[in-house]
């Protein structure tokens, strides 16, 4: 199983928690900016250099910055990291779990602490209320040595000065060649250690880095669509999407043609949170005209009964599962959500489940698709001010160990466990136990969000959906660009941080949401936008224009 | 205060309220005159003092739980900041204020509360009453208990959990629905998502919910009630409704209006729970009122003065109801919170 795949099949049961904030952060992910942009010259100096390791050929090589894909598991594991990495220090750790949270001080655990020669206590929290906890964790002082801060979560937190005040700078440790003596934190790819960057210094591990990084793409049921006859389905357009839709749609069946596909329609509407309209004015999403078809077409789409109702309803949690029962055809979501974990809870409830998901495509089907980019990771872990240079040096040593990557002995360890204990070795690879599935299958998370590897995709037992995953991203990666700010993490003043939220068009309770359904119409959306550039939207636009001139100026835009 | 108001929001006939009503109803059906005025406080204080020690532990409790997170609304009136803490912040006067009483979604959110809250009391606050007297009717005691125990179970069910099942039942692709839809109604309505029916959908999840469990006051203050008076009362040729009128309803008019006062005091702070997991499904048009204002736009959004200052706006303008409620009763001659 890919190990971004399990982070997405657990973290897609915090669903649309999970996914609001993505759309709102997508101009706040990346590298660091005050009232200024650091310039191309300043980051290279703070960024580790990159040195790439490979030790598996792939099977699907990255095209476009696609993650390269594995159809089998090695036989021959790789040691990466030769001595044992700790020294017996001991350090608490908090990371999100979206899953059930294992006991603490379990097997598995026991087994990567000896291997690190160091005690590492991570605490998985609940991740449905994780970014609430942060900023009690924060003011309160109370942060453990080794934390996880997705930067999606961060801008509450005033990161700028979170960092300055309580996180330990790495930059002397790491910055340029220095990350050199730690190989497997150095194979990470420079793209993701800048989502690490706050005011010029470098605070972060990165986890699960891609460059390959979106929010949504759409996804539909390949077996229910051969079973009505439709085969194939070629949509290059929205309309094509809507005659495929009321073709599916049979709610007296009990299954409609789509869930709530928001998430997804900015990808054929073309419009990114930050964008330059047709004069090169710098505007939000919510001022494009794309986002206005997108909101007419949605309304259209509800009207006419294509969407479950209880995704009309803002009822999210269900989602999966009625995807996989059939009452739904077409759903948006994340590339996580494609991996073996799916195609088994699929197949458990219905036996041909295949998921597939379309090509990108544009509205109204002439032009090349494009695909806004999000930093290459969102996941990043910081360690505490208070630990000393020593144990600074420590950590790093245990990360390098965390990072090993796809068919390493460290690795298998972080992934699968103990051999007979958490996993038995198959034809089909690494099979977790009943215990393991306990302890490595829900705490593995835990670990790779302190630090993991560039994202790779494997699914054990299932090279199909690995086939059609790898193939799809081959083909789509091209689409992707990078949109404005993109990799910039732009530290906005408090007086923004209100307007910053886009609370008025909050994904899943905004006004896009009400004018979908019908509640609102678009004058009213048009007021609202109006009403949220007095209260400090204009201001906040002022602010991401100076960003941009600067950035323009240092040659790094 | 918003720590205190949420702490003690629960809803009409909670335990907190059920204790403090059992704790009232032995004071208003005793003789008048047991404190004899012109006794000296510290005489009264002597008297008295077994009552009051017993009372510190709540006191503390209060004090810590209540009382003291009330310091951090000075935020309110700061630009707080989470690493300067409220020591620190600066102050901004009454700036939050000015923003929140030009914010449209603020007044919305104040008129959806005291909208829901006024079609909540018309319609849930008699229906304990009625279960009350309905159930000491019963002659079967164990009758009587089966069904008690039936109405009161959903008690015990989280929000999550009701609104989870009345989804199923009728929502848009619940059990009702799919019938209709079966059966050749096209497009059937959808109660879990119209805005328009929205109050009563919340005053009936309520019912579910807290309707038995609310009876509990009610069938302590009927028990209380002297079975002489009734027979008495048939003796003269009273008929059931006389009786009722005269003598049940007489009976639990200090209850009555006792839980009526309190519940004014959660008029604001009502349902929570309720309406920030109905939020998505009718829209913040019927849905937002103060509590999720002051949530999403507090702890969501990380603008903590802003939402303390939603919060504090409730807590006074709750005190504001309670205090005038009060009043109401001591000019109608009733005990109200207290005696006068």
């Amino acid at each position: 199983m890919s190990r971004r795949g399990f982070l997405t099949a657990t973290a897609g049961a915090a669903g649309a928690i999970a996914a609001q904030p993505l759309l709102a952060a997508c101009g706040t992910g990346g590298a660091a900016v005050k009232a200024g942009a650091a310039s191309a010259s300043l980051l290279q100096r703070i960024l580790p250099h990159y040195q790439a390791s490979s030790l598996i050929k792939p099977d699907y090589a990255s095209v476009a910055g696609s993650s390269p894909a594995y159809l089998t598991y090695p036989s021959t594991l790789v040691r990466t990291v030769a001595e044992t990495p700790g020294s017996g220090g001991s350090y608490t750790a908090i990371t999100p779990l979206w899953g059930t949270i294992p006991a603490a001080g379990n097997a598995f655990d026991q087994a990567v602490n000896k291997a690190l020669g160091a005690s590492v206590a991570v605490s998985p929290a609940n991740g449905n209320n994780y970014s609430t906890i942060l900023p009690q964790l924060f003011s309160g002082n109370k942060l453990p040595d080794w934390i996880q801060v997705p930067t999606f979560w961060a801008p509450p937190l005033n990161f700028g000065q979170a960092a300055a005040d309580r996180l330990a700078d790495l930059t002397p440790y790491l910055a340029g060649g220095k990350v050199s003596q730690y190989p497997n934190l150095a194979a990470i790819f420079s793209s993701g250690w800048q989502a690490g960057i706050w005011d010029d210094k470098l605070y972060g591990f990165p986890s699960y880095t891609a460059t390959f990084n979106y929010g949504y793409q759409l996804y539909y049921r390949a077996d229910l669509l051969d079973k009505l006859g439709i085969g194939t389905p070629a949509v290059k357009s929205m309309d094509d999407l809507w005659d495929l839709a009321t073709e599916v749609n049979d709610p007296k069946g009990k299954r409609w043609a789509m869930g709530d596909i928001w998430g997804y329609l900015y990808q054929p509407f073309n419009y990114a949170l930050w964008m330059l309209d047709d004069k090169g004015n710098l505007i939000t999403q919510y001022e494009s005209e794309g986002i206005i078809e997108a909101m007419n077409w949605l309304a259209k789409a509800i009207k006419a009964g294509l969407v479950h109702p209880d995704q009309v309803a803002g009822n999210y949690g269900n989602g999966v599962t009625e995807f996989y029962a059939g009452q739904m055809a077409i759903v948006s979501d994340g590339s996580g959500a494609w991996n073996a974990a799916d195609a088994q809870k699929g197949q458990a409830s219905n036996k041909g489940y295949t998921r597939a998901s379309f090509d990108f495509f544009t509205a109204s089907g002439s032009g090349t698709p494009k695909m806004p980019l999000e930093a290459a990771t969102a996941w990043t872990s910081y360690l505490s001010k208070s630990l000393s240079g020593k144990q600074i040096e420590e950590c790093l040593r245990l990360a390098d160990y965390l990072a090993a990557p796809f068919g390493s002995v460290e690795y298998n360890l972080l992934n699968y466990g103990v051999e007979g204990v958490d996993y038995t070795t198959t034809a089909a690879g690494p099979q977790l136990t009943s215990a393991g599935t306990q302890y490595a299958g829900s705490a593995v998370s835990t670990y790779n969000f302190l630090v993991s590897p560039n994202n790779t995709v494997y699914n054990a037992g299932y090279p199909a959906v690995t086939k059609a995953s790898a193939s799809w991203a081959q083909r789509n990666a091209g689409y992707g660009y990078q949109p404005l700010f993109y990799e910039l993490n732009v530290v906005v003043p408090n007086s923004l941080s209100s307007a910053n939220a886009f609370t008025p068009f909050n994904p899943t309770s905004g006004i896009t949401y009400e004018v979908a359904r019908g509640r609102a119409s678009i004058a009213d959306y048009q007021s609202t936008l109006a009403s949220w550039k007095r209260n400090g939207g204009n201001k906040l636009k002022a602010f991401y224009e100076g960003v941009l001139t600067q950035q323009k100026k240092l040659g790094s835009a | 205060m918003t720590d205190a108001a949420t702490s003690t929001a629960r809803p009409p006939g909670g335990s907190a309220v059920a204790a403090r009503a059992a704790a009232t109803l032995p004071a208003a059906t005793a003789p008048p005159g047991a404190a004899r005025p012109g006794r000296r406080w510290w005489a009264r204080l002597r008297r008295d003092r077994t009552l009051l020690i017993m009372t510190l532990p709540a006191l503390a409790l209060l004090g810590v739980f209540g009382y003291a997170p009330m310091l951090g609304l000075v935020m309110a009136f700061q630009d707080y900041d989470l690493y300067d803490g409220i020591l620190h912040s600066p102050w901004v006067g009454l700036a939050n204020f000015q923003q929140l009483f030009t914010d449209p979604g603020f007044w919305q959110a104040f008129f959806n509360t005291l909208s829901l809250f006024s079609v909540q009391l018309i319609l849930f606050f008699p229906v304990p009453i009625a279960l009350a007297i309905l159930l000491d009717s019963l002659l079967s005691r164990r009758l009587r208990s089966v069904v008690q125990a039936v109405a009161t179970l959903p008690h015990f069910f989280s929000f999550v959990l009701v609104v989870t099942i009345f989804n199923e039942a009728f929502g848009g692709a619940g059990l009702l629905d799919t019938f209709l839809r079966s059966h050749g109604v096209t497009s059937p309505f959808d109660f879990m998502t119209d805005p328009g029916t929205f109050r009563l959908l919340v005053a009936s999840q309520l019912i579910w919910k807290e309707g038995g469990w609310s009876t509990i006051v009610y069938l302590a203050a009927l028990s209380a009630i002297s079975p002489a008076l009734y027979e008495a009362a048939a003796v003269d040729g009273a008929g059931y409704w006389r009786r009722l009128r005269h003598i049940t309803l007489p009976g639990l008019k200090a209850i009555t209006v006792l839980l009526l006062i309190l519940n004014l005091g959660y008029a604001l702070s009502f349902g929570f729970e309720q309406m920030l997991i109905q939020l998505p499904a009718v829209g913040s048009g019927a849905a937002q009122v103060i509590t999720t204002f002051s949530y999403e736009n507090g702890i969501v959004a990380g603008n903590y003065s802003y939402g303390a200052a939603a919060g504090l706006f409730l807590g006074i303008t709750s005190v504001i109801f309670i205090l005038g409620a009060n009043k109401i009763a001591h000019l109608l001659g009733e005990d109200g919170l207290y005696r006068k």
